[in-house]
Parts: C-alpha cells; structure tokens; sequence
C-alpha cells in the first residue's frame, strides 16, 4: 500500500471515532455489555455461565448496527461532500482508496467491539473470563462482515441519506427479520425445504452463522442436535471460507464499482 | 509550450458529449480561467486533468512531454474543488495533517499553510463550526499545501468574504509569479479578470473563444461607451455637437440630461473624441467605458 493509502487509514480512524454517530452506538453497546457482566457477576454460577451466550445475542444486534453506522458513508459521504474527487487527485488508485477505508474503518471497528467486550470483561465474574476472551473474533468477523456490506451501500447509493435508510433496513432484515422469514418460509412451503436448504439460509446470514457458532461454542453440539442443524454446522474450512467471502465480496465489489466508474 | 496542455479531450456521458475535442494549455506563470453557463464542460475538463473522468479520447503533455494522468501527474497539480464540504468531526489542523502526509510534505509545512490562509487560530477547531468561506479557505490551503506546479480551482471565489478574497489573490499572484500555473473556473468574471492572464469560454462542452480579456473584448465587436460631460455648455452649441456626430453615422448618439452617450465601435472611439475637439468649449469632459467582461461573455455565448 502507497503512502496516501497509509495514511487514508489513519484519518479513517481519526475521523470515525469523532463521529457522535459511531460513539453513541459504540457506548450503547458498551453500557450493555457491562449490564450484561454485572448481571452475571451477582448471580448463582448457573446463571453466571449465561453472561457469554447474553452477550452474544447482545452483540448479534448491535455490532452489525455499530459497523453499518460505521461504513454506510465511506463513499456516498466523501461524494456528497466532494471530497471524492480530491481524495482521487491524490496518486492513488481507487481500489487503494476502498481498501484503505475498509482497514481504517475496521480499526475503528475494533475499538467500539474492544470497548464493548472490554467493558463486560472488567466487570463480570473472573471465572467467565475464557468464555468471554473466545467471544472477540467470532464478534469481530462478524462487525468485518457488516462494515464490507455498509461500505458495498455506500459505493452504490448515491445520495448519504439513502445509504443511512438502506443500512437500516438491511440491519432489520439481516438481524431482526432474517430468521421469522426462514420459519415463515418453512411455514409457507409446509415444510417442503430440505434441512440443508435451511441450513444454507441460516448460515448464508453472517448473523445467523455468528448465533450458530456462539450456539455451539457455549451450548456444544448437542443443542445443535436437538434443533436439528449440527449435521450442517460448517466445518472451521468452510467457515472461515464464509467469513472470508462476507469480508471480501462486498468490499471487492465496491472497489470494482468504483474502479469502473468513469466519472467521480 | 512548456507548461501543461491537453489535446482533442472527448468526453461522453450517456447521451451528453459533455467535452467535443477540446484542447487546452496553460503556460508558466500564466493563470487560465474557463467561463461558461451551467454544462458547458469546464469542471469536466478539469477533471480529466485531474484523473477524475476518464476521456474517450485526450492527450496530456506537461513541459512538452506526451504524459499520462498518472501518480507522477497528479504530484503536480493541486485542487480546490467545488463547494467543497470537508468532514466535520474533524479540525482543520487534522485534515491538513492528513494531506500533507498523504502528498509526503512535512508536517512543519502544515503551519505556515494555516497562517497564510487565515486560519491559525481557528486550526485546532472542528470544521463543523467553520463558516463556509473559512471551509473555502481550508480546501485552499489543501491545494496549495504541497506547493504543486498548477493549481486547478474549481469556482474558487464561492462563499470567500474580501479577507478570502484576498488570501485567494496573493495565491494567484504567487503562483503566476513564480513561474507557476493556475487554471480556474467561475461564474465571477468580473472578480477574476484582473487576476487572470486568459479567459477560455466554453459552452456545450466546446471551447468558443480563447485569449486575454481585451482580446474577447475585440472578437465580441461590442461598441464602447462614451460620455461626453456637455454641463453649462450652451444647449445650441450642444445639439450642433450632436448633429455633427450623428452625421458622422458610426454609432448611436443619444443626449442623456447634462450628458451625451455615444455607443461607437472600439476603434471608431479616437475619430469621435477628433469630431468633438472641432467644438470648443461644449465638452468639459470626456470618459470611456469598455464593455464588460460580462457583457462580452454573453454576446460570446449567446452568438453560439
């Protein structure tokens, strides 16, 4: 990476942990997770050993929305502003400056998921340390996921206030509605779709694949058995290749989009 | 030519030729402006020097040198775009810092760009409590930041009060001064006219007229205007003045109150100021006015 992508990066960051956007949700997350960890801390060892799987239902919903709140205006924001075709007067090449943003973005993204877990592991029960200390990457893979799919709205919208609209209804979708639509279709079809079907759609969500290996990390396999999926939980191959290609696609996309632009 | 020049820049947007084979140059120590109404293409050709828009055909020489908009190109030229809107959860002391390292320029240049655009005090402030001429200055400090060989300023007199103003002239000066070149648009002709060596007037992305501000004023072929102070001269004497001017038949003559205007073309302005000499003592004074730039541009414009 050249000399201006090196410091796109750190002026990502800079300028994203400034954004009262990013801080509130950021402080959100924060204040419930260590809610989360108090909660555990005062309770019997049975309910204390819940505080991970409260944390990852926590961090299911508010990390997509930290790193969509994060990335929906990497683009669409420098363009509303004009400050995109300044960025690319600069000797850097578009793809350079979409990575860029997504490393310095990501970074900024890791500080909001380290305040927030950060702030669960100060306060909850010594003993739900390891648990917790395994909720980092799962938890960060899964905000990368959400910050590459902000930043694929944000190249494509062009105007800031639709990419903000768009990134929540996709965090609806994605988070809330995601797994109703999965039943409502297993209802629809009476059953008709086939378990790795099901399967397939729970895990093609970066959310619902971040619930399932939570589920399986706190709860092992056998709650998997019982809910019938265990058969088709990814292996760690498959799963990293998932993650991966959630980072990757959108990003990728975004870049190309840009790249072929022929006016910025 | 040794300056910077693009050759036969053909640009289509959809259905839109937004550039038909333009070409231009700007020399050392000379500054350009492109004037023209909305689309006629001058910001789209400053982003094609720029890398921004990609042309379906152009080519590019710096110092005589056939080029590419490359790295190497684009170290050399700074930017000031149009209405530009910096993020504002940032201060200006931070986004210059973030330039000068992207462009590799130290950071104790940082500073002194400040205090030249009138900011050093306001440096360490967020850019949200900005006023639109300070963000004006600030994306002036940007382009010049890393001291480039050409300047392109799109529009660059939008929102500056006369103290931005100022800071925006003595930058031009400079930069014509020392060799340098600036390329500019604006709707302000008449701003921008003392402080610009040639206008390029463009409309439906093709250039119309090209040359300094008295050459558009010759190619238009507009009359000048003079005045004739006739105050306290006999009214008998003056409407003899008249007649004899009117029978001269090169412009029109109207009495207008203690004066007469006369519209005559540019180089009939010496036969008229001879007719009036033949009248002593009915003219106490004598003013020409030249059209302005901004009527100019509008017969240029208008003709197309």
């Amino acid at each position: 990476m050249g000399r201006v992508g090196r410091a796109l990066i750190w002026h990502e960051l800079l300028e994203r942990t400034r954004d009262r956007w990013v801080v509130v949700v950021s402080l959100l997350f924060a204040l419930l997770a260590s809610g989360v960890g108090l909660y555990g801390r005062g309770a019997e060892a049975e309910v204390a050993k819940l505080t991970g799987p409260s944390l990852v239902t926590l961090a299911s919903l508010l990390v997509p929305l930290v790193a969509l709140v994060l990335s929906h205006d990497a683009i669409v924001g420098e363009r509303e502003r004009n400050t995109l075709g300044l960025l690319l007067s600069l000797p850097v090449g578009r793809f350079e400056v979409v990575f860029a943003k997504l490393v310095g973005r990501s970074l900024a993204l890791v500080a909001a998921v380290g305040l927030g877990l950060g702030a669960a592991f100060l306060v909850s029960d010594p003993g739900e340390a390891s648990a917790l200390l395994a909720l980092i990457g799962p938890t960060l893979l899964l905000g990368l996921a959400f910050l590459s799919l902000g930043l694929l709205i944000s190249t494509l919208m062009s105007r800031q206030v639709t990419a903000a609209s768009v990134v929540v209804v996709v965090w609806f979708c994605l988070v809330f509605f995601y797994d109703l639509g999965v039943l409502g279709l297993l209802v629809a079809t009476d059953g008709g779709l086939s378990q790795q079907t099901v399967s397939a759609l729970v895990f093609g969500n970066p959310a619902g694949l971040y619930r399932i290996e939570m589920m399986n990390a706190f709860a092992g396999p056998d709650a998997l058995r019982e809910l019938g999926i265990a058969a088709d939980l990814p292996g760690d191959g498959a799963s990293a290749m998932l993650w991966g290609l959630w980072l990757l696609v959108p990003a990728g996309i975004s870049g190309i989009l840009l790249a072929r632009r022929k006016v910025v | 030519m040794r300056g910077v020049e693009v050759r036969g820049a053909s640009v289509r947007l959809g259905n839109v030729q937004a550039l038909d084979d333009v070409s231009l140059s700007v020399e050392p120590g000379r500054a350009v402006m492109l004037v023209g109404p909305n689309g006629a293409g001058k910001s789209t050709l400053l982003k094609v020097l720029l890398g921004l828009v990609r042309p379906d055909f152009a080519v590019f020489e710096w110092s005589g040198r056939a080029s590419r908009v490359d790295a190497q190109w684009k170290m050399r030229i700074g930017y000031l775009p149009e209405a530009v809107a910096f993020s504002e959860n940032l201060s200006g002391l931070q986004l210059l810092r973030f330039f000068a390292s992207a462009r590799g320029v130290p950071r104790s240049r940082v500073g002194p760009v400040l205090e030249r655009v009138g900011l050093s005090a306001a440096a360490r402030r967020a850019i949200r409590g900005y006023s639109r001429g300070m963000r004006q200055r600030l994306g002036l400090g940007v382009a010049i930041l890393s001291e480039p060989d050409l300047l392109v300023l799109d529009e660059p007199t939008a929102g500056l009060d006369q103290e931005g103003l100022g800071v925006l002239w003595s930058v031009i000066a400079e930069w014509r001064e020392s060799g340098r070149m600036v390329l500019a648009t604006t709707h302000d002709l008449a701003l921008m006219e003392r402080r610009m060596d040639e206008i390029c007037v463009m409309r439906e992305g093709r250039v119309l007229a090209r040359g300094s501000a008295e050459d558009l004023r010759r190619s238009a072929r507009l009359p000048h205007r003079i005045w004739l102070d006739v105050e306290g001269a006999p009214d008998a004497r003056v409407e003899l003045l008249c007649d004899a001017m009117r029978k001269w038949g090169k412009g029109r003559i109207e009495r207008v109150g203690s004066r007469i205007l006369a519209e005559v073309p540019a180089d009939e302005t010496l036969a008229l100021v001879e007719i009036q000499s033949g009248f002593r003592g009915v003219v106490a004074g004598i003013r020409v006015e030249e059209p302005s730039l901004d009527v100019v541009y509008e017969r240029l414009v208008g003709a197309a």
